[in-house]
């Protein structure tokens, strides 16, 4: 009697697929947790183009006051435009509560006037602050 | 008769998931989240030290050839120092690695220029090795 033959047996191979599901949905969580932090974090702004000090550590800022184009200064994208006098008051508790210019970074939009950026910077030096920390873009 | 119930034949149900739906879905969203995430540019920061019109301790005559005067003459912004003139940055960043370095520079910036057309400035001095770098905003 002939028997059948173990090398006409078909091997169907299977693909281990759980790994690579892990992995992408590791990515998915990372990039919306990315697009999330960096719509809250940052208002939208063109930096000047610079390479910094390239020592100073601009997010362990407490307070980053932005500069749009169109010379709208924003503490907060939630709150909107505010004035200088509101920036004052602001400055005004920053150093009540010990803060130091240090813990202040001014984001000004590269196409904006310098107007602006004088009247804040003349607010710091009332408020005592002896330097500033401007941000910029790395090339 | 009585048949042995052992003597049947056991059936195993083996219940497969079909994953690929899913997989598409998955993929789905990875791209459009890939898509959809502005990726943030790298940031840094210039400190310049702060100094008001008002004080006293900014003296144009006692530090003139360290003072460079951002401002805009014929609707064209420049870089003034002395009697000399640049009108952009990669024209100011040979004279100032020839300036000494120890007094520091001083810039006293305009309200008509760009930031970033100022910041430009005090990042070539940065460049040229000056350690004291002070930003006079020209109040009106």
């Amino acid at each position: 009697m002939p028997f059948k033959s173990s090398q006409n047996r078909v091997i169907i191979p299977v693909v281990e697929m759980t790994p690579m599901i892990d992995i992408v949905f590791l990515l998915i969580i990372f990039f919306m947790v990315a697009a999330q932090f960096a719509q809250q974090a940052r208002v939208e702004v063109a930096l000047p183009i610079g390479a910094g000090e390239q020592d100073t550590d601009i997010q362990a800022s407490k307070l980053v006051i932005n500069i749009r184009a169109n010379g709208e200064i924003v503490l907060d994208e939630s709150i909107g435009e505010i004035d200088l006098k509101t920036l004052n008051t602001q400055l005004q508790t920053f150093e009540d509560e010990g803060a130091s210019w240090e813990d202040i970074t001014i984001r000004a939009d590269r196409d904006s006037s310098t107007e602006v950026l004088n009247d804040i910077l003349g607010l710091l030096s009332e408020h005592g602050m002896k330097a500033t920390n401007i941000a910029t873009e790395v090339p | 008769m009585k048949f042995n119930q052992l003597g049947k034949r056991k059936t195993v149900n083996h219940a497969a998931l079909n994953m690929s739906s899913m997989i598409d879905v998955t993929f789905l969203l990875l791209i459009y989240f890939i898509v959809t995430t502005v990726i943030a540019t790298p940031e840094e920061a210039l400190t310049p030290a702060l100094k008001s019109e008002k004080s006293s301790s900014v003296s144009q005559d006692n530090f003139e050839p360290q003072i460079i005067l951002v401002t805009t003459v014929n609707a064209q912004p420049v870089y003034q120092i002395g009697d000399q003139s640049f009108i952009d940055r990669n024209h100011l960043a040979p004279f100032l690695e020839q300036l000494p370095k120890e007094p520091g520079l001083i810039f006293r910036v305009d309200d008509s220029v760009s930031v970033g057309f100022a910041i430009a400035a005090i990042q070539e001095a940065r460049n040229a090795d000056f350690e004291k770098v002070t930003y006079v905003p020209k109040l009106p």
